[in-house]
């Protein structure tokens, strides 16, 4: 700002903002690298020297970590539910999209705002009617149980990212096509879909997020290892370790790293898609 | 819209829709009806169902826990829908001045909301820890060891605690809101320092009406997320002690555990309903200056 001195609320607005930049920083990095280190650490050395570094890196709990809580099972567990409910879950809403933003129909805007209105239902009001839906097929503590509830759940919001994206790409594409002598599903699945691209990825990775960090619905219709995911095998680590909290601090620690690690390499593709989302909302 | 011709590709675009149909019933439709037919019922899932009117709802706005519930989720909503997103929108217009650094902090500040609700909930149930936390041995380090707590475990600290440890987290907030500040025109801001307006001014005569639409949609989100709340809570206190951090969510769970379905279709009932209303209102009430200003242009 050339020609302009600096008024006492410029200095007051500059330490405020360094300050509340500086505050917030220390709440994402601190607990976390605190629980890192501390799970390094024996029992003992947690209580008596809290922030110090271990004397000895204590590479024994995350051993008995594994050990104790079965965390490859939790993990092989939430990749097939998170994966298959996403494919689903992209599947069948593309092909709605794909009907909904290029033909015109009867009940067209009625039933696409229907669906759409569905991300303002409280899904945790649901709890009984899907617990008894999915004791109801079957499919009580089953894997699929999950995967269906999961990619139903995020129909709107997925329809609404796909459904944008599709109404988006020139007709002129398809009327080409046409002339080629495209079927209805040979539109779909040579055109218009290849060039959703984009907008699959983005629904997907919702989805996906979304299944993988999901707990309430994981807590209600499973009830042991065999469809038991990471998120809910977190809740027991609390009864597993009891007083061994180091051992149980690296549990936590293996079970966050992933999704650290995934950030850290998608982090623009996340951030340019909730950004986006922002705009169009 | 009699007389309107079918579509040529009827059988392509029903076969299209069927699984997003079937899905879309199955999963809203159905449990939307059954939530509210069977809140006027009593069953155990098991026996018949006996109709019994609104005796659960009453029930429930009888029962001090219940009431402790909907207090609780009106904190949560406050929390959420006015303490974070103020934060977080303090540090986005901070941001969208883009600062040394901005696009780091951006990304950084983001990192705790790609971490479970449930393994932060560990993280902080760590720290509160009364005899190993880290909390309260830095408070010991420091000095103050008058001010430890058993934080999750005494009434007066566990709300705020645990509340501390959802609000605290801005990014995904912080992320939207930060994307419509950005777009705002620069050349506004220029015209405004050459008036000679200061930083404060800026943001709440530019900044804050610009982006009126974002707050509102941020906040109504928020508040559905306060009424929704429920894994921290859960894994953290149970609703303890003396219930005094219980929600309405936790009740519904409790009451589905005992098999006291009318009682726990009553309180999804009660959820669905006062989250409709509220958001009803905010959108109104909150939307209403921008309608007034359109029709002013």
């Amino acid at each position: 700002m050339p020609g302009r001195e600096l008024t006492l609320t410029d200095i007051i607005a500059k330490t405020a903002k360094w300050l509340i930049l500086v505050f917030f920083l220390i709440m994402t990095f601190v607990p976390i690298v605190w629980l890192i280190i501390s799970s390094f650490k024996t029992n003992l050395e947690l209580q008596t020297d809290p922030f110090s570094l271990p004397a000895v890196w204590q590479f024994q709990n995350y051993v008995d970590a594994i050990q104790v809580s079965g965390l490859p099972r939790l993990f092989v567990n939430s990749i097939i539910v998170s994966s298959l409910s996403t494919v689903l879950n992209v599947i069948i809403t593309s092909m709605a999209a794909f009907a909904f933003s290029r033909e015109k129909f009867r009940f067209q805007n009625t039933m696409l705002n229907m669906i759409l209105a569905g991300v303002l239902v409280p899904i945790i009001a649901l709890m009984v009617p899907y617990f008894k839906i999915i004791t109801g097929v079957g499919l009580y503590d089953r894997l699929w149980g999950l995967v269906i509830t999961y990619a139903a759940i995020n129909l709107p919001i997925s329809l609404f990212l796909i459904y944008g994206f599709m109404r988006t790409i020139p007709k002129e594409l398809e009327e080409a096509s046409i002339i080629d002598g495209c079927s209805f599903q040979q539109r779909f699945s040579r055109v218009v879909l290849p060039l959703s691209k984009l907008g699959l990825v983005t629904a997907g990775t919702f989805v996906f997020l979304f299944s993988w960090n999901e707990f309430i619905y994981a807590l209600l219709l499973t009830s042991s290892m065999r469809a038991r995911t990471l998120q809910l095998g977190i809740r027991f680590f609390k009864s597993q370790f009891i007083t061994n909290y180091t051992s149980m601090y690296a549990a936590i620690t293996l079970a966050i790293i992933p999704s650290i690690a995934v950030y850290i390499f998608f982090h623009e593709r996340i951030i340019k898609g909730l950004t986006s989302g922002a705009l169009k909302g | 819209m009699a007389g309107r011709k079918l579509n040529k590709h009827w059988k392509g675009i029903l076969l299209f829709l069927l699984p997003v149909i079937v899905l879309y019933g199955l999963f809203f439709v159905y449990p939307l009806g059954f939530v509210f037919t069977v809140s006027l019922t009593k069953w155990n899932g098991v026996s018949a169902m006996k109709f019994i009117g609104f005796k659960n709802f009453i029930d429930n706005f009888g029962n001090q826990n219940f009431q402790l519930a909907v207090r609780n989720n009106f904190l949560w909503a406050f929390a959420l829908g006015v303490v974070q997103i103020t934060l977080a929108a303090t540090v986005a217009m901070i941001l969208a001045r883009r600062p040394k650094g901005w696009r780091v902090l951006r990304t950084v500040y983001f990192l705790p909301n790609v971490i479970s609700k449930v393994a932060i909930a560990m993280l902080w149930l760590a720290i509160y820890n009364a005899e190993f936390g880290a909390l309260n041995a830095f408070l010991d380090m420091i000095g103050l060891s008058g001010w430890t707590h058993n934080w999750l475990g005494e009434i007066e600290t566990a709300l705020p605690a645990v509340m501390f440890q959802e609000v605290v987290y801005i990014g995904y907030f912080m992320i939207i809101i930060l994307a419509g500040t950005m777009s705002v025109p620069e050349s506004y801001y220029e015209a405004a320092q050459i008036d000679g307006a200061n930083v404060w001014q800026q943001e709440r005569y530019i900044t804050i009406p610009m982006i009126r639409s974002i707050l509102v949609t941020a906040m109504t989100l928020a508040v559905a997320f306060g009424l929704r709340h429920f894994e921290a809570t859960f894994l953290m206190t149970n609703g303890g002690p003396a219930n005094s951090t219980t929600v309405m969510g936790l009740i519904l769970y409790k009451a589905l555990a005992a098999l006291d379905y009318g009682h726990a279709n009553a309180t999804g009932a009660t959820l669905i309903i006062v989250g409709a209303i509220i958001i009803a209102a905010i959108r109104r009430f909150l939307s209403s200056r921008d309608a007034v200003a359109e029709s002013k242009q």
